[in-house]
């Protein structure tokens, strides 16, 4: 299959993965595939060559990753920000977008065997018309498989997503389904390209730069970064190895920090709740005192009435905004 | 099988461990000992060579003006420097020593942040000893700098100044997704009340607003200290291109391993996509 290479891992890489999976296991791993143009320059080889070295090394990652257990893939394959480059580089990326979407559609069985679900994030509206109908048509045709999970990011910059959850946020108050005193991190989530995945458990950029460039800002703030100075064309088990290694290192301290983080999160929201039901009692009343009983009941009202709100209006979203988008068309 | 192999694991993992312990009691033994032996032959040195030694005033601003020259010989500087504690144990002192130097090197802008709020609670503990070590390293009059400490509100602390040449800021998790999920509350509360539209919103409005309640630049540089490989929450919004440089501890840090990871931010190269 052409994204995902067949090829079985040798002896000495099994020995190497039954031993890793010993310990806790990313179940989702993000990849900043950086390094195909100075490949090309160092291998004497054009850019177009270097950026299909690529593709190529990505089949192989997936492949790994299936072996080691990591259902989850997201890849950053093309960000709103690489339109700057050369015309001819970006038709050449958009050209092998094409084939490999293409070959994809005909390899139909292969995906149902792996059970792979691929999801395109990002602002679609910005590619040619002809390669957001394959990407559709991969999309529609992978949606129902459930074994393994690929996220292309393409045309997509980490704040744009967020500003497009924003504005769904907005448009669910102006239909009137949410308040905006519902408006909450949970939501925010709930609301991003990538709200179908769990936050990436591991993120690892290739090529020596240290810096995230518009990725998954918001779902890799506890997440497990690991910047390698290999370039992604001589990505090799062994540093993807090294990586998953690095993630266990770190593993304690980022659940602690997360499991901190998340009862803040319930924390805040409870205090949300408190006051909108204190306001809520207060334009009700008529300066009568609320007893603490009614004032729990009244609270427990409230989550449960702001909880249907927010579902219905999740709901909405699927409809209007088809998941087979990832909501690229906002 | 199974078994063999965790317990493979579990020995790779406590070789690790070791090998990181060895090199954490390696660095810090290896620092103490440079200053011991540099502390015993200076003044030899400066005794053989100069009938006038130095006083601590002198040192003080011989110090000072060799910081900032070191600043002037970078390539760049960073505008915003962040420095990222994940470490459980914080020595205030040595946060106040790096805040210091950052601002003799000449970056205006220094921002400290742990993601378990223990700068913010603690905040006037880090200006104390930050106004202590600005004393003890460079010798600068109290009033000459200008440290801000941005809390939770707008309740800021300002320490009255005539030249203000830096910035420090104390960031909790707060200031990350909690200030972009209050930004978006704002945004739709406009909405209801009919001021904007939802198709009025993008990643520019979003982003002023961001700026408007809390005008923090983006971070050009984050420093990581601690074995902990990750952002912990710091600022999801601003670090979009934020250079992170780890660095294994703050505990006992130098001028140099500052120094060092300011010349590796000088030589890096941001495409910005190109």
């Amino acid at each position: 299959m052409s994204w995902i290479r067949e090829r079985e891992l040798s002896f000495l890489e099994r020995l190497t993965a039954n031993i890793l999976k010993a310990g806790p296991m990313p179940k989702h791993v993000a990849f900043i595939m950086d390094g195909n143009r100075r490949f090309a320059q160092k291998a004497h080889v054009q850019r177009q060559e270097g950026h299909s070295q690529g593709f190529e090394k990505l089949a192989e990652t997936l492949r790994w990753c299936l072996n080691l257990g990591i259902h989850e893939v997201t890849v950053y394959a093309f960000s709103i920000e690489n339109f700057k480059r050369s015309k001819e580089e970006v038709d050449g990326l958009m050209e092998l977008a094409r084939q490999k979407f293409s070959r994809l559609l005909t390899e139909q069985e292969n995906l149902e065997k792996h059970g792979v679900c691929i999801r395109v994030l990002g602002d679609l509206t910005l590619l040619p018309a002809d390669l957001q109908q394959l990407i559709a048509k991969s999309v529609v045709a992978t949606k129902a498989h459930n074994k393994c999970f690929l996220n292309v990011c393409f045309a997509y910059t980490s704040r744009y997503e967020i500003a497009s959850a924003v504005k769904e946020m907005a448009w669910g108050v102006e239909q009137g389904l949410i308040k905006s005193s519902d408006v909450s991190e949970v939501l925010l989530s709930e609301c991003l390209y990538s709200s179908n995945s769990p936050n990436p458990d591991l993120l690892i950029r290739t090529s020596g730069e240290v810096r995230l460039s518009d990725f998954l800002l918001w779902q890799t703030s506890y997440s497990c970064l690991v910047f390698q100075s290999v370039l992604w064309p001589e990505y090799s088990f062994w540093n993807l190895c090294e990586a998953v290694l690095q993630y266990q290192l770190s593993y304690q301290s980022l659940q602690k920090a997360r499991d901190l983080h998340r009862e803040g999160q319930a924390l805040q929201q409870m205090e949300e709740d408190r006051s909108c039901v204190a306001e809520l009692l207060q334009h009700r009343g008529n300066g009568k005192l609320v007893d603490s009983q009614s004032r729990q009941k009244e609270l427990l009202n409230y989550i449960a009435s702001r909880e249907e709100r927010v579902r219905c209006f999740l709901n909405a979203l699927q409809m209007f905004y088809p998941v087979l988008w990832g909501s690229g068309y906002v | 099988m199974a078994l063999l192999n965790e317990m493979v694991w579990r020995f790779l993992h406590a070789l690790l461990y070791v090998q990181r312990a060895l090199l954490a009691w390696f660095r810090v033994h290896i620092w103490r000992w440079k200053r011991a032996v540099l502390g015993l032959l200076l003044p030899l040195a400066l005794g053989f060579h100069n009938p006038k030694r130095a006083g601590p005033i002198g040192k003080r601003t011989s110090r000072r003006v060799r910081w900032g020259a070191d600043g002037r010989t970078l390539e760049k500087l960073p505008l915003h420097l962040g420095l990222l504690i994940t470490e459980e144990e914080i020595q205030f002192t040595d946060i106040a020593n790096l805040v210091v130097w950052c601002m003799a090197v000449g970056i205006s802008y220094v921002s400290v942040y742990d993601n378990q709020g223990v700068f913010r609670r603690n905040n006037s503990r880090l200006m104390e000893e930050i106004l202590k070590q600005q004393q003890e390293l460079l010798g600068m009059d109290r009033s000459k700098y200008s440290v801000e400490f941005m809390k939770n509100g707008a309740d800021k602390q300002e320490h009255q100044v005539l030249s203000c040449q830096s910035v420090v800021k104390v960031l909790s998790p707060d200031d990350g997704r909690l200030s972009i999920v209050q930004a978006a509350q704002q945004l739709c509360r406009a909405v209801e009340q009919k001021e904007k539209t939802s198709k009025d919103i993008n990643v520019t409005v979003l982003d002023s607003l961001l700026r408007e309640s809390k005008n923090i630049p983006d971070p050009d540089l984050v420093l990581k200290f601690g074995p902990v490989e990750s952002t912990l929450g710091f600022l999801p919004w601003h670090i979009r291109l934020t250079e992170i440089i780890s660095m294994p501890s703050h505990v006992d840090v130098s001028y140099d391993d500052l120094f060092g990871a300011l010349q590796r931010y000088a030589m890096c190269e941001q495409r910005l996509g190109k």
